[in-house]
C-alpha cells in the first residue's frame, strides 16, 4: 500500500522574476546493497512485486481487488436487510417516554415508517435488531451520560413487543396514528361535485387502497379505471357495500386500575371498554359506508354507464322509428309499447285511484269538519237557551 | 472412540486462515508461544514464560518451570541452556563453565554434546515360568525378579532434549487453543549458524511441529512493531519511515539490531551480540548481594559463584530461583522487593529486601555495558543517536525500569523509548505469531501466490536489496538564493528500492506571486546531518552560595537536520484552483536509480506533471 503522508509545510512567496531552473543532469548517489529481514506484510508485498514482476501501482490495484474478493467471501458484505434500510431518527424520537408507549408510533420507533402494515415479521425482526445494536444501553456506557437513551431503548423493546405479536400488531394496525391522520382528510362531496374523472380517481384510489387493508376477504377489488365495464364497477360497489372489516379498537381500551382487585371496578371498566369498542366499530362501519356512498355519488363511471345505457335505448328507439327492423322485432316493439301503454294506464289509474282516494279523504275530512261545526253550533245554541 | 481433549480439529470459518498457526519464541532460558491474541499462551501452570529446563527425577520427567526447583536437589539430572548447543560439535563447546545443572558430556558414539541423566525405568515383567503338567510353577533356582523400577543411565542428545521440550510447548498450546496446531514460526537469534537452524528444524519436526519459517528475533520484533494492530490509548504514533533499535536483553545475552523500517520493510543496518550481559548476569549480581546480606545478618559464611561446597551450590541454586521473583517484583512495582529463601544454608532462613535505587546502583556496571554496546553498534553503522526514532525493548529483563532509564540517557528526547506499554517478554512470540499468520494466509490463497513461499525460505534471494544512500526530497524556491523555502523529505535514506512514496501538502494560491499562480519545487538529494547546539546555563549569582563552583560546561543539544546537497531538477506548473488546495507529489525510485516524480493537484488528479531523473 502507498501510504500518503500529509505535510504541514507552508510555502514561501515566490519572487515575480522567478524562472524554473534547468535540470542539473545529475542523478542520485549510487544505491547501496543490504539485507532485508524476511518479515512482515511489507516484505510479502516486496516479494510479490519481485516474483510477479509488478510495479507498485499494479500490485496495489491487484491487492485491493483481492482484498475485496476475500471480504465478499467472508461475508464481509452487509447481509440482506430485506429492504428495511436505515431511517433517520428525528429529535422527537429521542424525547419519547416509555411510560407513554401506547401513544408512540411503533413503526417509526423501529424505523419501519415506510412499510407499516406491509412489513413482514422478518423485516420487523431485522429492524429491531438494528435498533438494538445502535441503542443498547451497553453501547452507550461510557458515553456522556444522556439518561434518556435508555428510555428510547425501552421504547424500542415495547414497539417490538407489540409488533412481533400478530394479535397485538393487528390491534395497533387498526388504530395506526399515521393512517388516522389521513382518514380525517377525506375528499368532500362539495369538492368533488365538479371534479374531472381524473381528479375523482386521484382522490379515491388511495382511500380505497388504505381501507382495503382492513378487509377480511382478500384480494379486495380496487377502484379501477375510467373505462371499467359495468360488471366490474358493480362488483366493486357491491363488495364495498358489504365490506367485512377486521378492524377493532381494543388498543384504545382503558386499563383496569393496576392493583385494584375490585371485581366491580374491573367489570365496570370491561363493560365500558366493550361498549366503547362497539361504538367505535359502528362508527367505523358508517365511515366506510359514507366513503362508498360518496364515491358512488360522484363516480364518473356510473354517469358514463348511465349515459351509455341511455344511448343504447335511444339507438333502439331510433331503429324502431326507422322501421328497418323485422316483423318479429316490430311485434315485440308493439307488444312492448302495449305493455308500456298498459303500464301507463295502470299508472294513470293508480294515480286516479290515488287522487280519488285523496278526494274521498278530503270529502270525509270536510264532512267531519262540517259535523264538528254543526255540533259546536248546536252546543252553543243549547247553552244559549239554557 | 473417545478422544482426549484437544485432538479434534477446530471448525474453520471461510476466509479466515484455515489453519491454526503459532509463533514460538525459543530462547535459551525461557520460551513463549503465541497465537493471534493479545497475550502469549499460558501453559497448564498459568505460565506465559516457560523455562527451558528438563528434569528427570526417578520415573518422572519435569519440563518447564517445574523443572527449575529441581536444580536445588536434583541438579545432576536437570538440563538447562540446551538451545545454544544446537547444531554444535562437542569439541566446539568451551569446557570451562562450572554449571550447577547436568554437565554436558561427549556423546559416546559421536562428537556431539549430550547429557547423561539417571532415570528409573520400570522393572521388566517377571519371566513367565515354564508350566509343569500339574499347573504349578516348576521349581527354579533363578532368584525372584525385582519388582521395583531399575535405575538406569540415559544419554540424551541436545536435539532430543529440544524435541522433548518443544513437544510440551506444542501440547500446552493445543490444550489452550483447543485446536491442532498446523504450523509455527520459530524465532531464533540472528547469530544462529546454519547447522543450529537445521538441527532446530529437525528437532521441531520430530516434535510434530511444521516449521513455516525460522525468523530472526529482530525480524519478529519488526513484524510486531510494523503490523497494524489496535491502537493502545496513549501510545505515540510513529512514522512509517523510521529507524528502530531492537534491544533484546535475554537471560544469557544482549542482542542489538538497528533497523531502518521503511513502510514496514525492515532493512538491516547492523547488529551486535554480547553474551557477557543479560538476565543471568543480573541474577549473579543479585545472588552476590543477597549472599553478602545473609552472611552479614547470620554470620554464616556462604560463598557463591563459584560455590566450593555442595551446601553452597544448593544455596546458590535456591537464591537463583528466589531472585527471579525479586526481579519480577522490581520490574512491576516501584517499591522495594524482597527475596525469601527457606533454609538457605545450615538450616537458617533468609529474608532480604532490595529497593530500586540500590538495585540500580548494583546493576550500574551492567547497564553501562549495555550502553556501550548500543554506542558500539551505532558507531559501527555510522548512525547518530538522534536518528534513532525508537528503541524497542525485547526480553523479560528489558522490563527493568532502571535499564530503560539508563538506555534513555543514550538518546535524545525525540527518541521513543517508552515501549508503548507492550510487554517486552511477549514481543517476539507475538511477532512470530503474526508472521505465521501471514505465511499461512499465502497458503490459503489458491492462486499463484503460493509460489511466494520461496520468499520465506532459508537463504531466499529476495532479502538482498539495494537501498538509497541519501534522503531525497523537494525544496521550495524562496525569495532569493540564500532564503530557500522549506525542505520536505520524501524518500528517507536507506529506503529499499524500488520505492514509492506520496506526500500531500496544502497550497494557498493567494500566497503565490504572479498572475499565473505557479507552483514550483526542486528535487534535491540531501544529507542527514546533526545540528549541534551548545546551550550555556545561566550563571546563578547567589551571594549565599557556599557550593562548589558551578559547572561551566555547556550542554549539547543535538537535533537532526537535513541539508539539501545535490540539485537534480525542478518542476513547476500553474495551479488550476483559485482557492486553497492540496498538491500531491509522488516519488518512484526505480531499481536502476531512476526517479519518476509525479505531481498533481488533488482536485484535478488527471492533470499530472511528470519529471524523470535518469540514473547514471
Amino acid at each position: 500500500m502507498v501510504s500518503v503522508s500529509e505535510s504541514p509545510v507552508v510555502l514561501p512567496r515566490l519572487p515575480t522574476d522567478w524562472k524554473p531552473r534547468e535540470p542539473s543532469g545529475k542523478s542520485i548517489s549510487a544505491p547501496k546493497t543490504g539485507k532485508l529481514l524476511p518479515a512482515g506484510s511489507a516484505y510479502l508485498a516486496h516479494a510479490r512485486r519481485t516474483i510477479f514482476n509488478r510495479t507498485h501501482h499494479e500490485d496495489n490495484i491487484l491487492e485491493e481487488e483481492n482484498r475485496k474478493k476475500n471480504e465478499e467471501l467472508n461475508g464481509g458484505v452487509i447481509e440482506d436487510d430485506l429492504g428495511v434500510g436505515d431511517e433517520e431518527e428525528g429529535p422527537e424520537l429521542a424525547m419519547l417516554d416509555p411510560k407513554e408507549w401506547k401513544k408512540q408510533d411503533h413503526y417509526t420507533v423501529l424505523g419501519l415508517s415506510a412499510l407499516r402494515y406491509k412489513a413482514t415479521q422478518d423485516q420487523i425482526k431485522i429492524a429491531h435488531r438494528k435498533k438494538v445494536l445502535k441503542h443498547h444501553p451497553d453501547k452507550k456506557a461510557g458515553q456522556a451520560g444522556d439518561s434518556n437513551d435508555d428510555a428510547f431503548f425501552k421504547c424500542i423493546q415495547k414497539a417490538h413487543e407489540v409488533l412481533s405479536n400478530p394479535e397485538r400488531r393487528r390491534q395497533f394496525d387498526s388504530v395506526d396514528p399515521y393512517f388516522q391522520i389521513l382518514e380525517d382528510d377525506l375528499p368532500t362531496a362539495s369538492s368533488l361535485s365538479k371534479a374531472s374523472p381524473q381528479e375523482f380517481f386521484d382522490a379515491f384510489r388511495e382511500v380505497f387502497e388504505r381501507e382495503s387493508r382492513f378487509s377480511i376477504r382478500q384480494p379486495v377489488p380496487l377502484l379501477g379505471e375510467i373505462d371499467d365495464s359495468k360488471e366490474t364497477v358493480e362488483a366493486f360497489y357491491d363488495f364495498w357495500y358489504n365490506f367485512d372489516s377486521w378492524r377493532s379498537f381494543e388498543y384504545h381500551d382503558k386499563e383496569v386500575n393496576e392493583g385494584s382487585d375490585s371485581r366491580d371496578d374491573k367489570r365496570y371498566t370491561e363493560k365500558k371498554n366493550k361498549s366503547e369498542r362497539a361504538r367505535l366499530k359502528k362508527e367505523d362501519n358508517v365511515r366506510v359506508r359514507s366513503i362508498v356512498d360518496l364515491a358512488l355519488s360522484v363516480d364518473p363511471r356510473i354517469k358514463r354507464i348511465k349515459q351509455e345505457e341511455k344511448a343504447a335505448r335511444e339507438a333502439k328507439k331510433k331503429n324502431k322509428v326507422n322501421g328497418a327492423v323485422g316483423g318479429a322485432a316490430a311485434l315485440k316493439a308493439k307488444q312492448e309499447e302495449e305493455k308500456k301503454k298498459a303500464e301507463e294506464e295502470a299508472k294513470k289509474k293508480e294515480e286516479e285511484d290515488k287522487a280519488a282516494k285523496a278526494d274521498a279523504k278530503k270529502a270525509k275530512a270536510a264532512a267531519a269538519n262540517a259535523a264538528k261545526k254543526a255540533r259546536r253550533a248546536q252546543r252553543a245554541q243549547e247553552e244559549g237557551t239554557a | 472412540m473417545a478422544q482426549p481433549n484437544g485432538t479434534a480439529t477446530g471448525t474453520t470459518t471461510p476466509g479466515e486462515a484455515p489453519s491454526t498457526v503459532v509463533g514460538i519464541n525459543f530462547g535459551n532460558s525461557f520460551a513463549s508461544i503465541a497465537e493471534n491474541q493479545a497475550e502469549c499462551i499460558a501453559n497448564e501452570d498459568g505460565e506465559r514464560q516457560i523455562a527451558c529446563a528438563v528434569s528427570f527425577f526417578g520415573e518422572e520427567v519435569y519440563i518447564g518451570n517445574q523443572a527449575k526447583p529441581q536444580l536445588v536437589k536434583n541438579a545432576a539430572n536437570t538440563i538447562v541452556g540446551f538451545r545454544n548447543l544446537l547444531g554444535k560439535k562437542f569439541s566446539d563447546i568451551p569446557v570451562d563453565q562450572s554449571t550447577t545443572s547436568a554437565p554436558v558430556i561427549k556423546h559416546p558414539e559421536s562428537d556431539l554434546p549430550a547429557y547423561e541423566v539417571t532415570v528409573l525405568v520400570p522393572a521388566p515383567a517377571p519371566i513367565a515360568a515354564p508350566k509343569s503338567s500339574v499347573n504349578t510353577p516348576a521349581a527354579s533356582i533363578a532368584p525372584t525378579p525385582r519388582s521395583e523400577p531399575i535405575e538406569q543411565k540415559r544419554i540424551l542428545t541436545v536435539p532430543e532434549v529440544t524435541t522433548m521440550f518443544l513437544q510440551t510447548l506444542l501440547q500446552s498450546a493445543e490444550d489452550f487453543l483447543g485446536k491442532k496446531v498446523d504450523g509455527a514460526v520459530i524465532a531464533v537469534p540472528t547469530w544462529f549458524e546454519d547447522s543450529a537452524r537445521d538441527a532446530l528444524v529437525e528437532a521441531a519436526h520430530a516434535a510434530g511441529i511444521k516449521v513455516l519459517q525460522l525468523l530472526d528475533e529482530a525480524g519478529a520484533a519488526s513484524v510486531f512493531i510494523t503490523e497494524p494492530r489496535p491502537a493502545v490509548t496513549g501510545a505515540t504514533i510513529l512514522e512509517s519511515d523510521r529507524t528502530s533499535l531492537i534491544l533484546d536483553v535475554g537471560a544469557s545475552s544482549v542482542t542489538l539490531s538497528l533497523l531502518a523500517i521503511r513502510e514496514g520493510l525492515a532493512y538491516s543496518l547492523g547488529s551486535s551480540h554480547d553474551t557477557s550481559v543479560g538476565g543471568n548476569a543480573i541474577d549473579d549480581r543479585l545472588i552476590h548481594w543477597f549472599a553478602k546480606e545473609f552472611t552479614k545478618k547470620t554470620k554464616t559464611p556462604i560463598s557463591v559463584l563459584p560455590s566450593p561446597t555442595v551446601a553452597d551450590a544448593r544455596a546458590e541454586a535456591k537464591l537463583r530461583i528466589a531472585v527471579e521473583h525479586t526481579k519480577r517484583t522490581l520490574s512491576a512495582s516501584p517499591g522495594a522487593a524482597s527475596c525469601s529463601v527457606e533454609s538457605l544454608k545450615d538450616g537458617i532462613d533468609f529474608t532480604g529486601t532490595i529497593n530500586r535505587l540500590r538495585f540500580d546502583v548494583e546493576m550500574k556496571p551492567l547497564y553501562h555495558k549495555i550502553g556501550h554496546a548500543i554506542k558500539a553498534v551505532l558507531a559501527q553503522c555510522q548512525v547518530d543517536p538522534v536518528f534513532v526514532d525508537e528503541v524497542v525493548f525485547v526480553g523479560s529483563t528489558a522490563a527493568l525500569p532502571g535499564l530503560r532509564d539508563s538506555v534513555a540517557l543514550e538518546f535524545p528526547e525525540t527518541t521513543e523509548v517508552s515501549g508503548n506499554g507492550d510487554d517486552p517478554s511477549q514481543i517476539i512470540a507475538r511477532g512470530a505469531a503474526l508472521q505465521a499468520r501471514l505465511i499461512a494466509s499465502i497458503s490459503a490463497a489458491e492462486d499463484a501466490s503460493t509460489s511466494l513461499h520461496v520468499a520465506f525460505e532459508k537463504g531466499s534471494d529476495l532479502i538482498n536489496v539495494t537501498a538509497t544512500q541519501k534522503p531525497l526530497g523537494i525544496l521550495f524556491p524562496g525569495p532569493d538564493e540564500e532564503n530557500k523555502g522549506p525542505w520536505l523529505t520524501i524518500i528517507a535514506a536507506d529506503t529499499p528500492i524500488p520505492a514509492l512514496r506520496k506526500v500531500t501538502f496544502d497550497v494557498d494560491p493567494s500566497h503565490l506571486e504572479g498572475s499565473e499562480k505557479i507552483l514550483a519545487f526542486e528535487v534535491w538529494e540531501a544529507k542527514d546531518d546533526v545540528d549541534v547546539e551548545l546551550i550555556k546555563f545561566e550563571k546563578v549569582d547567589d551571594a549565599d552560595d557556599d557550593e562548589e563552583e558551578e559547572e561551566d560546561e555547556p550542554a549539547e543539544s543535538r537535533t537532526k537536520k537535513t541539508t539539501p546537497e545535490t540539485y537534480l531538477a525542478s518542476v513547476s506548473f500553474p495551479l488550476k484552483s483559485p482557492t486553497k488546495t492540496q498538491v500531491s507529489v509522488e516519488f518512484l525510485v526505480e531499481k536502476s536509480g531512476e526517479i519518476k516524480v509525479t505531481a498533481a493537484e488533488v482536485t484535478a488528479p488527471t492533470e499530472l506533471h511528470y519529471l524523470t531523473i535518469p540514473s547514471t
